[in-house]
């Protein structure tokens, strides 16, 4: 037990340095790279809580794909743009009560709050133990939560569509097939059939 | 043993991390988007946390949605960074100011 509270201490508090370095770096692609390091951090907490598949989706899908994403288009915009400069001291200590204030109150009613959990200390009820964690995940998305998957897919295309429309850029002059003109051509208009007179010897 | 009150506070922590990110940044829209991924991580966190304190799987399901609506936020969110750095050659917070005008 006491390993697994040493390993819950360390990457938490690797969590919390990385997610006030996302805020604090000047640089944005510092910032993107700490965020990195804390999803991998937390998708190792996350493997604490038995909650095996999300931790590699969490991996997959948010450092493959979102912050990839991320720093593709921080370094796609001009860097001495981007870097944060002054500004920021006159506004820190306004941020900073407003953060102590809601880890105040949170921390606050977890705590007092804390003894009407009644699986505050360790887990009630069972899980079917037979089969893993992914299997349950499928079997209660496939089942109980399928229009919600399938609403989840649909917002999946929504987001392709609308990234595409939003950035697609029409330039002018350029040389393209209208597919539409091209069916409903007229062949009589463009093939002129000619009588030839063969030569007779 | 670690108790469902260490991962609250945890989360509760990183959340109020995400909303100082929010106050503090006046400078660049893309640190802003950053934050929010930071608050959409805190709350797994305790979706996560209650989901195994409860041997309950909805949790998790819950989680997969967010992650897949956090995932097309972002994505419409950094085309319409995209579109606004073109147009207007900043990404600045402060330059935003077109409807108050």
């Amino acid at each position: 037990m006491a390993f697994i509270e040493i390993i819950f201490y360390v990457f938490s508090s690797i969590l919390i340095l990385t997610s006030l370095g996302v805020i604090l770096f000047k640089n944005p692609v510092y910032s993107a790279i700490s965020l990195i390091l804390s999803f991998i951090t937390s998708a190792a907490l996350w493997l604490l809580l038995q909650a095996e598949f999300l931790a590699i989706v969490l991996i997959l899908v948010y450092v493959g794909a979102v912050m990839v994403l991320f720093l593709f288009v921080v370094m796609m915009l001009n860097i001495s743009d981007v870097i944060r400069t002054s500004r920021f001291n006159k506004i820190a200590p306004f941020a900073l009560f407003i953060g102590l204030i809601i880890v105040g109150e949170l921390i606050t009613l977890i705590w007092i709050r804390s003894d009407q959990f009644s699986m505050a200390s360790s887990p009630i009820g069972v899980l079917d133990t037979s089969v893993g964690n992914t299997t349950l995940l499928g079997t209660a998305l496939f089942t109980d939560y399928l229009y919600s998957f399938e609403i989840a897919g649909f917002i999946l295309l929504l987001a392709i569509v609308v990234s595409i429309s939003l950035t697609l850029r029409r330039r002018e002059g350029l040389k393209r097939q209208i597919v539409s003109e091209q069916v409903n051509i007229d062949p009589t208009k463009r093939m002129k059939l000619v009588d030839l007179k063969s030569e007779k010897n | 043993m670690l108790a469902l009150q260490s991962y609250l506070t945890l989360a509760a922590i990183v959340f109020a991390i995400g909303v100082m990110g929010i106050i503090i940044n006046r400078k660049n829209i893309i640190i802003l988007l950053m934050c929010i991924e930071l608050l959409l991580l805190a709350v797994n966190f305790n979706f996560i946390a209650f989901s195994y304190f409860n041997q309950d799987i909805t949790g998790q399901i819950f989680v997969f949605f967010i992650l897949t609506v956090a995932a097309a936020e972002a994505a419409i969110g950094l085309a319409i960074l995209v579109v606004l750095y073109r147009n207007k050659d900043s990404i600045d917070v402060q330059e935003l100011q077109t409807l108050r005008e």
